[in-house]
């Protein structure tokens, strides 16, 4: 099995088992309080989260890392069941560097999406008992296209390429009607933004979310929280540090008053 | 035939002498710790020779390519299930030798009805810090060795023994650039290639090897100038592949190791490799 360079076939036959159900499906509902969104800007994409983790009303932690780096090229962010989603991640990260390691070649992009998928079709029955659904975006820079692409699914594994952006998690919907506004008649498309006025966007947009979904973190300026912002561009993925954040935010988001 | 113990013997002594042949024409590998990380280089002819085994731990063999491939995944296939099970940082060079090459390597060694792995594999790991730096080489009948600073793997342990003069006779290396750890590794692979070269041609009487090994070690203790070293490596080079992979301490991402492609390495040979003979 390994001449194929399967990680995730590697891990069953050894006894691994993902997305089990925990207990059995009553009327469900997916809970994904969050808002994460990737949207492409002129030099690729850019991917940014929220840091809340939320546990019914209670605010469980306010630092969680939800945009995930799982190689030089590409970036899970991650909206639903935290424990399924950092396993996912951490299958996806180990099976991607073992093919490449195995077969001496980079995994593909169609081949990571596929890896993706595969992983939520495994898990739809945990997804389905309400225990561990993930509604991840996944965002990559494909080297055969040369082009930074983003994809987004449902629990059930399938999956859609975003021309624009996409967006996940509860509080998605306040600002899916703001990207749709933005891009269309706003001074300028997304796609051709530069840096800087795409991670503005993303604070803005971020900063709506929060203010009208309770499970949506907003910067919190006393302890120096700033939501996760990174950047894939063809020379591989980049974090924005939290001083460029602070600027952007007290200088573009906050109204003076 | 083999239950007498003195026939066993004989026939493991036959399998040192088939095995040490084996590896006569074989690439030396050098493994180096330099101011950023550690250096391994070699030359190879079509089918590489230095590999990625997992974030901070790099692999070089001598030997059969379909046996190298072969105790390769196995160490691929350790490595990634104990890093996903565990963590990452309990993948440890010494661990992937002792547990995942050395029991196998040795017992195919002493199987006599089977073959045995025709391998010499040298890790080197990047420590968190750089004095815990790691190199371990193994021969094909499973005797392992730990090193710091540097290891090579030779055809012969004469062929080591000269490559090691030649590496204590030069000036530490620890803070050196990544151009002068490039010219430290390819004078240490050439005074391995022309060992070996001398060697294989003098070694007509198989019976006065080991003898004659000893002499020539003794006699010719004056290695070769740099200048000759580096003729030796220009003439290889022109018909062969150079090879070198680094594992980068201040590199991007968790994975370190990174193979240096050829305009780079290009870049970085001193220039008695680099410019074409004029002779």
């Amino acid at each position: 099995m390994g001449m194929q360079g399967d990680f995730f076939q590697l891990l069953k036959e050894q006894g691994y088992q993902f997305g089990n159900p925990v207990a059995a499906a009553v009327g469900m509902e997916v809970p994904t309080a969050t808002t994460i969104l990737a949207l492409k800007y002129r030099d690729g994409v850019l991917v940014a989260g929220d840091r809340r983790a939320t546990a019914g009303n209670m605010v469980m932690y306010d630092r969680t890392d939800k945009v995930l780096e799982i190689d030089r090229h590409s970036v899970m962010a991650i909206a639903g069941v935290p424990a399924t989603a950092y396993e996912m991640v951490r299958v996806l990260e180990h099976s991607f560097k073992y093919y490449r390691r195995t077969q001496l070649q980079e995994l593909s992009f169609e081949g990571k999406l596929r890896a993706v998928s595969k992983l939520l079709k495994e898990n739809v029955p945990a997804a389905l008992a309400g225990t561990g659904a993930v509604v991840p975006v996944f965002a990559g820079y494909d080297h055969e296209q040369e082009s930074a692409k983003i994809y987004f699914y449902d629990i059930l594994g399938a999956e859609f390429e975003a021309v624009e952006y996409a967006v996940s998690g509860s509080g998605s919907p306040t600002i899916r009607g703001i990207l749709h506004y933005v891009n269309t008649w706003g001074p300028q498309p997304l796609a051709t933004l530069p840096e800087e006025q795409a991670t503005i966007h993303a604070l803005r947009l971020l900063s709506s979310a929060a203010e009208f979904d309770s499970a949506t973190g907003g910067v919190n300026r006393e302890l120096n929280l700033y939501p996760v912002v990174k950047l894939i561009k063809a020379s591989g993925v980049q974090t924005i540090p939290d001083a460029d954040l602070k600027r952007l935010h007290e200088s573009e988001v906050l109204r003076g008053r | 035939m083999y239950e007498e113990p003195y026939r066993w013997i004989e026939a493991v002594g036959n399998r040192r002498q088939y095995l040490d042949e084996q590896f006569a024409k074989g690439s030396p590998v050098v493994a180096l710790a330099y101011a950023d990380g550690i250096l391994m280089l070699t030359v190879s002819r079509g089918t590489p020779k230095l590999y990625e085994i997992y974030d901070r731990i790099a692999l070089g063999g001598m030997g059969h390519p379909a046996d190298l491939e072969k105790l390769r995944f196995s160490l691929l296939e350790m490595a990634h299930v104990e890093g996903f099970n565990r963590s990452p940082s309990d993948v440890t060079g010494a661990r992937l030798m002792k547990y995942g090459l050395a029991p196998s390597i040795k017992q195919a060694f002493e199987e006599i009805y089977k073959a045995p792995f025709i391998a010499k594999i040298l890790l080197a790991e990047l420590g968190v810090k750089p004095e815990r730096d790691l190199f371990l080489s193994i021969n094909y009948d499973g005797n392992f060795e730990e090193s710091r600073g540097w290891a090579a793997l030779g055809a012969t342990s004469s062929v080591q023994g000269r490559m090691r003069r030649y590496v204590e006779s030069q000036p530490a290396f620890a803070q050196a650039s990544l151009a002068q750890a490039v010219e430290l590794a390819l004078c240490t692979w050439a005074v391995g290639s022309l060992a070996q070269a001398a060697s294989d041609t003098s070694s007509g009487e198989s019976s006065a090897v080991h003898a004659s090994e000893e002499k020539t070690e003794g006699d010719a203790s004056v290695l070769p100038d740099k200048a000759a070293l580096l003729a030796h490596v220009r003439q290889t080079v022109a018909e062969k592949s150079l090879e070198c992979v680094l594992l980068e301490r201040r590199g991007p991402g968790s994975a370190k190791y990174r193979a240096l492609r050829p305009e780079e390495l290009g870049r970085l040979l001193p220039p008695a490799v680099s410019t074409p003979a004029t002779t």
